[in-house]
């Protein structure tokens, strides 16, 4: 049933099922969707969070699929995503009482947007994490295990009735990542989209922000050597395989720079980002409490 | 072949009539489409039908039915033939000119309605014009069927009227009792562009072009006399026609089409009194007659002669048009159009323009109404605008100059979401039918795959993860129409059109399942003033209530949303806002006897469900007064200037511009805000007669107000409140807590002649 592709990272390029990513999509969507009709979640002031959650992720994957199967252009892909920052908006707004217009950030204290947070700052986070987590993959397991700890952090910070918005999406990507990790599936753009959506959007309806940004700074990171590469280098980030390990003769990428003359695993790389980015969800949480 | 065997073959073969499965399908998935349209546009009947007839909605429709009344009883032509119907009953006493009405709308109820009555259906003419805004919104739903046909074949054009039946400005536009202009506008938009499409297609003869043709003119006739937004169809037009020669598509055929289509339409408008023939001079319409210089220019530089004289021949036109544009504009034809259309195109004029502004309709769109029009379906419209420039053939140039430019005109004023709705309709159509396309085709065919470029190096797709992408399509649609994140995930037609009209909810915005009687206070009103008043006796109210005043309390009125005369608007705003003494002045003006006003009061309860006090709701005149004095502010220099009567109507100590003079905003210990008025606030009359109506309610409740109270009136005498009988807890368990009451008050001429040592009467 599903497109296999070739994991270009093992001995032999076995064929492994590929976008299975929008099985989480499905899942997720139907989920939310139950939550809404067993009335878990209320209506805050006229605008459901579980629905806005899941046309955010339908979209994501809606996105993902796009770009599976007419390869978006990196110029289309950057700002596509600002189509779902509407929803997000509209909560947002509506809910403008719990959803604070302020963001506030460690060593330069709290900065008030006003009505730039909705017209400015959520298209602006909508825009960046989403594509920042679709640039981070490329091994088994580094796509789906990166964005499940930022979930992690962020759920475990949410209230109560929040974080039954998440609790099912997060376990079914959470199998996902366990068979990605193995190296027994990949999601795909569409799984890609779609959690970096989801990241966002939870964090905007919960108004954690603070601590989602705190935590996907792995992320930016990653994202902006990437793009400056590709602007002042004119040269893409790009690991060989020598059959046995990764390894880099540049420094373009958060995984090349971890591979840089010095030959890892697969497994090795995916698993000093993993803690890498658990570092910064850790502190993104610490933060929460400050 | 002659007849006899003609009709013998044709009788033959209606026995053999066969229809394909798709055939089926599709009309059978039509059919749906249309009773799920007209049902839902239907929805309001639930709280018309305790009142025995159906009622019209909001208050220009009340304006629509006196023109189609009138010509079911004299003619459809009396109102402009052989003299202009002068309507004193309203904005007496100088009358509106129901001539200068546009007739699309009232014409065709009243021929409809006679058709109707000539095959024996007894019904009366209001409940007839209610019915017949459903009618013609499920009528627009069809013919988007056959333009989306045409632009995308039978799946488009099903899509596209699903999504129009399902649009919430359009449904609000045509549901049970809407009868005003939008309900044929949009009608005659969808056929003018269905007709001129096909009159362009290359491929049709001579006759058929002709016929089209014939037909788009008088489409555009037909909108041109129906509804001002005619303009924008005329400009929409001539823009995409324009396109089309510069994108090197002209042809004869152009040419020919556009000059029948346009010189015919126009020639016909300018036999409606009120577009005259002065209508060709206006800034919008007059660029079609450059247009079609510019067509004669392509057409002579198409013909085999030499370059020279083609260049001759172009400059000449040239000359011509530049020529003929200055002499017009030198000799001051070019007249503008009316302020609200001009509007629409720079909507930051409308600032200046409170009279226009002040209608909830006209402002400009937020972005948060276009989402909550459009939703997460804009993905859908944007991916048919890049499916459209993918492919531009002469439709789809069309449709992407039609998306744009409606999303502007939408972007501009609320009222224009309705024309924006079509072009949506159509583009999301073609945004998902392309989209699926090829998902589509590997699902249906066997041993297709559809082939994909990936980093990953895919090569294709299977069936069933086509399949994932239908279902993905699917979600996404269902999430726009059924389960909206942005109405709490309601439909969006609840909110749209699941309430009672109008009059029927006494002016309250609630509806839906839990309310389940009328509001009775407005209708109690009009029961009251109609046998109990004259026609004659003249009641002064703010403008939206005069429709239903002079209509259905058949009494006379000062000024309604007609806005015929906006002097007199101001001169009833200035009697509203000023003191008694000043505002008798004005009253005396205009022979006035009775003052209403309409108050809605919102119940506190406190959180053990007890009833604590009471306080204006913001619905009524309590919220429209700061109109009143935007509106009357906006003649200041005319009031403090003008003494007819020997005075000033202002003077440098008691002036304003808008409701700043009369209080102003301050924030409560909670951050709230709230208006606090000033002496000349509580000695306005408006909030003398809104506070006295307060007081006397909360008084037969026992209840406190919470609000500034005002001074009893000293030459006003109360009439009649409708309303008083709706106690706290009605209103707190049936009405959401809001309290509707219309307040009759006379006034008292010989206390103020003893007060002011005068003999006025009215």
């Amino acid at each position: 049933m599903w497109p296999k592709v070739p994991d270009q990272h093992k001995p032999g390029k076995p064929l492994v099922p590929w976008g299975l990513g929008v099985t989480y999509v499905l899942f997720a969507t139907v989920y939310l969707f139950l939550v809404y009709f067993l009335k878990v979640d209320s209506a805050a002031n006229g605008v459901s969070a579980s629905l806005t959650l899941a046309v955010c992720i339908l979209f994501g994957g809606f996105m993902g699929m796009l770009d599976d199967w007419i390869d978006l252009k990196w110029r289309y892909k950057a700002f596509i995503p600002l189509i779902a920052a509407l929803p997000l908006m509209y909560y947002a707004i509506a809910n403008s009482e719990t959803v604070r217009t302020s963001i506030s950030l460690p060593f330069i204290g709290l900065i008030q947007f006003g009505d730039f947070y909705y017209f400015l700052i959520i298209p602006l986070m909508v825009m960046i994490v989403t594509n920042a987590i679709n640039m981070l993959g490329g091994l088994n397991g580094l796509e789906t295990l990166c964005p499940a700890i930022v979930l992690i952090g962020l759920t475990t910070l949410a209230p109560a009735s929040a974080q039954l918005l998440m609790i099912g999406p997060l376990v079914f990507w959470l199998i996902l990542s366990y068979f990605n990790l193995q190296g027994k599936l990949f999601v795909g753009n569409t799984g890609s989209f779609a959690i970096g959506l989801t990241v966002t959007a939870f964090a905007v309806v919960t108004d954690l922000k603070s601590s989602m940004l705190i935590s996907i700074l792995p992320y930016i990171f990653n994202s902006s050597f990437i793009l400056l590469s590709v602007f002042f280098v004119r040269k893409k980030a790009n690991v060989i395989f020598d059959g046995k390990r990764l390894i880099s003769e540049h420094r373009r990428s958060i995984v090349t720079l971890l591979t840089y003359r010095r030959p890892l695993t697969e497994r090795q790389v995916v698993a000093a980002i993993a803690v890498i980015v658990a570092v910064f969800t850790v502190l993104g949480v610490l933060y929460q409490f400050l | 072949m002659g007849f006899k065997q003609t009709l013998s073959k044709g009788l033959k073969g209606f026995g053999r009539v066969q229809v394909s499965h798709g055939a089926v399908i599709t009309y059978t998935a039509l059919l749906l489409i249309l009773f799920i349209a007209f049902t839902i546009r239907v929805l309001p009947i639930r709280w018309e039908i305790p009142a025995g007839t159906l009622g019209l909605n909001e208050f220009d429709p009340y304006y629509q039915y006196t023109a189609t009344n009138y010509m079911v009883q004299h003619g459809l032509l009396s109102p402009y033939w052989p003299t202009h119907w002068i309507n004193t009953q309203q904005f007496y006493p100088a009358g509106i000119d129901m001539g200068m009405s546009l007739p699309s709308l009232p014409m065709t109820a009243a021929a409809l309605f006679n058709i109707i009555s000539a095959l024996g259906v007894s019904i009366d003419v209001m409940s007839f014009c209610a019915l017949l805004a459903p009618v013609l919104g499920t009528l627009a739903v069809f013919i988007i069927y056959f333009l989306g046909k045409d632009m995308g074949g039978k799946n488009v054009g099903l899509l596209a009227a699903l999504v129009l039946a399902l649009s919430p400005s359009v449904i609000q536009r045509s549901s049970l009792g809407f009868f005003d202009t939008e309900t044929v506008g949009v009608i005659a938009l969808l056929m003018f562009i269905f007709l001129f499409l096909r009159a362009i297609e290359p491929t049709r003869s001579l006759r058929s072009m002709m016929l089209y043709s014939l037909g788009a003119a008088g489409a555009l006739a037909y909108f041109s006399g129906g509804w001002g937004a005619a303009y924008f169809l005329i400009g929409l037009a001539v823009l995409f026609v324009l396109t089309l020669v510069l994108i090197k598509r002209y042809s004869q055929r152009l040419l020919i089409s556009y000059s029948i289509t346009f010189g015919l339409g126009l020639f016909i408008a300018t036999m409606v009194p009120f577009l005259s023939p002065s209508y060709l001079t206006t800034g919008v319409v007059l660029p079609v007659a450059g247009v079609f210089v510019i067509l004669c220019i392509a057409e002579v530089l198409r013909a085999q002669i030499s370059a020279r004289t083609k260049t001759i021949v172009a400059a000449a036109f040239l000359v011509v048009l530049v020529a003929g544009v200055a002499a017009i504009a030198g000799f001051g034809d070019i007249s503008n159009i009316a302020a609200k259309f001009g509007s629409v195109i720079d909507p930051f004029e409308r600032a200046s323009l409170p009279i226009i502004e002040s209608v909830a309709e006209h402002r400009i769109t937020a972005w948060g109404s276009i989402y909550y029009e459009l939703g997460i379906g804009v993905l859908f419209f944007l991916l048919g605008l890049y499916f459209a420039l993918k492919n531009p053939t002469t439709r789809n140039v069309f449709l992407v100059i039609f998306g744009m430019t409606t999303l502007y005109f939408a972007g501009s004023m609320v009222r224009l979401l309705v024309l924006l709705a079509p072009a949506f309709a159509l583009l999301a159509a073609i945004g998902v039918m392309s989209l699926l396309k090829p998902f589509y085709t590997l699902l249906r065919e066997s041993g297709v795959r559809a082939t994909v470029k990936s980093k990953r190096g895919l090569k294709r797709i299977s069936r069933e993860y086509s399949a994932i992408v239908v279902v993905i399509v699917f979600l996404l649609l269902m999430s726009n129409y059924a389960f909206m994140p942005q109405s709490g995930g309601q439909p969006r037609l609840y909110n749209s059109v699941y309430g009672p009209i109008t009059i029927s909810a006494s002016s309250l915005p609630i509806g839906g399942q839990y309310l389940q009687e009328p509001i009775p206070p407005w209708r109690d009103m009009l029961s009251y003033t109609r046998n109990n008043l004259q026609s004659t006796s003249v009641v002064c109210s703010w403008w939206d209530y005069g429709d239903w005043l002079g209509m259905l309390g058949n009494v006379t009125t000062l000024c309604d949303n007609t806005t015929s005369n906006t002097t007199q608007i101001e001169n009833v705003a200035y009697a509203m806002m000023v003191n008694e003494t000043q505002s008798a002045k004005m009253l005396k003006h205009y022979d006035v006897q009775y003052m209403l006003v309409f108050v809605t009061l919102q119940v506190e309860v406190t959180s053990d469900g007890s009833i604590s006090g009471v306080s204006f709701a913001g619905y009524g005149d309590e919220g429209k007064w700061y109109w009143m004095a935007r509106i009357s502010g906006e003649a200041e220099s005319r009031f403090l200037t003008d003494d007819t009567f020997g005075t000033s109507w202002m003077n440098d100590d008691y002036r304003w511009t808008d409701e700043t003079a009369f209080g102003n905003t301050t924030s409560d210990s909670s951050g709230n805000q709230q208006f606090v008025y000033n002496d000349m606030g509580l000695n306005s009359t408006v909030y003398k007669l809104m506070s006295a109506t307060e007081q006397q309610w909360a008084a037969q409740y026992g209840l406190t107000v919470s609000d500034q109270k005002a001074e009893a009136p000293e030459y006003f005498n109360q009439v009649y409140i409708a309303g008083l009988d709706i106690d706290a807890y009605t209103a707190a368990y049936l009405y959401g807590g809001l309290v509707p009451l219309v307040a009759l008050y006379e006034f008292d001429w010989d206390a103020y002649n003893a007060a002011t040592n005068s003999t006025a009467t009215p």
